[in-house]
């Protein structure tokens, strides 16, 4: 167990390395701030764009919630899957992580609470902008927050189990199929109803929005920071009821997750494919 | 010689689009998915479909942008992480051939997804693309992808010097482009000031020109159509001189600095 978390605990600081130390600490956060503020403004404009018809404050408060909570999807579950690609073939040492006596999923794990970490960064400078700049009305009290930070982590749970499979299928996959990763996020981003109602999509697009957690969990996040709920189908659910769905779903997705990595790692390493170069 | 250098650099592209089955899926239908959550934004505020028609244009050429950033800018970068960059350099070929390849194959691969987002739009959200406007959309749609892609040969340039934050200046290059040059939405929404500034990548104007030449004044331009296609000509000649320019000067300092390869151990 000590071994374990002395080896996430290098993991962090290495992934850490390789995401901030290329840049003087300004730079970094502008990097680290772009995406989420700019999204956020794409989004301010195109309300913008039509609010002589129905878009209302509230309507962007609620699209901004789940974009700007949808950066930890993005980043997690692309990130672990580039962290393989990355290791195995721009700095060759995936090799050496495996010829070390560690285990993966503790490897794994370390470089994914950099990427929780430089998600984090990014959802609060979006928060901060909203409420500060936009002047969205977003609770920040001491019982919301404490609420949020359990949403927050009960959600990425799920995100990381589904980053651990995609990771496993980097594994036995070309560097491009990361295109495949990108896009399955995208997949998410609209299935799930980040930045429109779920109603919105036709009812066969609704039935797999209800069976991913995410759609659950920035339901969750939505009602916690705004006290209303938001999907149509979701309406009638309990916050408990939410919750309780979350955590199933997490303990499936860990089950399935954790059994597809282990295959998906044996196969790269009969196959010699851990040292696999792939770009062209 | 430079002719094969470019067809050469072109082929590996063309023939790596099409040999993985993942990645002609990943460039079709995912950035499709990605691209539709922005339209249902549109349909779930209700907004008219001509805003909708926005979005898939954008999306289509938010591919290319993406191609030119990933795959252009970036390219030599990891090339030299690779070590082939010192291969290129001792061939006796031009390097502009050798971006050039690389720009082409680029376009052929990129074309793939920006078909199946057009169809896409226009068969599912039924985007209206009228044909009697497609051939003077196209012809200022290859204005701007010479004028994008030369801006991409001077990035590839400067992007190997700037080493590894290249990888993460690209990120800065992606959403804030979206939001600067109007992918989702009218630029002129941003002001004169900003659009003004937008303009000076020539994807900017390019499809703000695409969206008059479809929907006229209901596309909101940013400036009168007339004055698009003689900017992205200038932009075209003025970056591929710069880009000449760049190469040279960059692989110049690259060799007194030994920045051209990695250090071993």
């Amino acid at each position: 167990m000590k071994r374990s978390w002395d080896v996430t605990r290098a993991a962090t600081w290495l992934g850490w390395q390789v995401e901030a130390n290329w840049a003087d600490p300004v730079l970094f956060l502008a990097y680290s701030f772009a995406k989420p503020l700019a999204t956020t403004l794409i989004l301010f404009f195109m309300v913008q764009v039509v609010s002589a018809g129905n878009a209302t404050r509230e309507t962007f408060l609620f699209l901004f919630i789940g974009n700007t909570f949808f950066l930890y999807v993005s980043e997690v579950l692309v990130g672990l899957s580039w962290t393989i690609f990355r290791d195995r073939e721009d700095f060759e040492t995936l090799k050496y992580v495996y010829l070390a006596p560690m285990r993966m999923l503790s490897y794994l794990a370390g470089r994914a609470i950099t990427k929780i970490a430089t998600a984090t960064l990014g959802t609060a400078a979006a928060l901060l902008f909203g409420s500060l700049v936009l002047r969205l009305p977003i609770s920040f009290s001491p019982e919301t927050l404490l609420a949020l930070i359990g949403a927050i982590l009960l959600g990425l749970g799920g995100i990381l189990f589904l980053g651990l499979g995609l990771a496993g299928a980097a594994l036995v996959m070309a560097r491009h199929s990361m295109n495949l990763n990108e896009g399955l996020t995208g997949a998410f981003y609209l299935l799930c109803g980040a930045v429109f109602p779920i109603e919105v999509l036709p009812q066969w697009a609704q039935r797999i929005s209800l069976a991913l957690p995410f759609t659950y969990w920035l339901e969750l996040i939505r009602r916690i920071l705004t006290g209303h709920p938001y999907a149509g189908p979701l309406r009638g659910m309990g916050d408990g009821a939410l919750i309780g769905i979350l955590a199933l779903s997490t303990l499936l997705l860990g089950t399935v997750a954790l059994a597809w990595f282990a295959w998906c790692e044996h196969t790269a390493r009969a196959r010699g494919l851990i040292d696999w170069k792939t770009n062209y | 010689m430079n002719l094969g250098a470019v067809l050469a650099r072109a082929r590996v592209r063309v023939v790596a689009s099409w040999r993985e089955t993942s990645w002609v899926v990943g460039e079709t239908v995912f950035p499709f998915l990605t691209m539709a959550a922005f339209v249902l934004v549109y349909r779930g505020l209700n907004a008219p479909r001509i805003y909708e028609a926005f979005v898939v244009l954008g999306g289509a050429m938010t591919a290319y942008w993406n191609n030119v950033l990933w795959s252009m800018a970036s390219q030599f970068f990891w090339e030299k992480e690779q070590g082939q960059l010192q291969l290129y350099l001792i061939t006796p070929v031009s390097r502009m051939s050798i971006l050039l390849g690389m720009a082409l194959g680029g376009i052929a691969m990129t074309t793939t997804r920006a078909v199946a987002i057009l169809l896409g739009g226009t068969l599912l959200f039924h985007v209206p693309l009228p044909a009697d406007r497609m051939l003077p959309a196209f012809g200022l749609f290859v204005l701007t992808l010479a004028a994008v892609y030369a801006l991409g040969m001077i990035l590839s340039s400067v992007f190997l010097m700037w080493g590894r934050s290249a990888w993460h200046t690209v990120t800065l290059f992606q959403e804030p482009v979206y939001l600067l040059s109007g992918f989702y939405f009218p630029v002129r929404l941003l002001g004169a000031f900003v659009g003004g500034l937008a303009a000076l990548l020539p994807i900017t104007l390019g499809l703000d020109g695409i969206r008059q030449i479809f929907y006229g004044k209901e596309a909101h331009g940013f400036i009168p159509l007339a004055w698009i296609p003689p900017i992205e000509i200038a932009l075209f000649a003025i970056f591929l001189f710069l880009a000449h320019r760049s190469l040279l000067l960059m692989e110049n300092l690259g060799k007194r600095e030994g920045r051209l390869t990695l250090r071993g151990g």
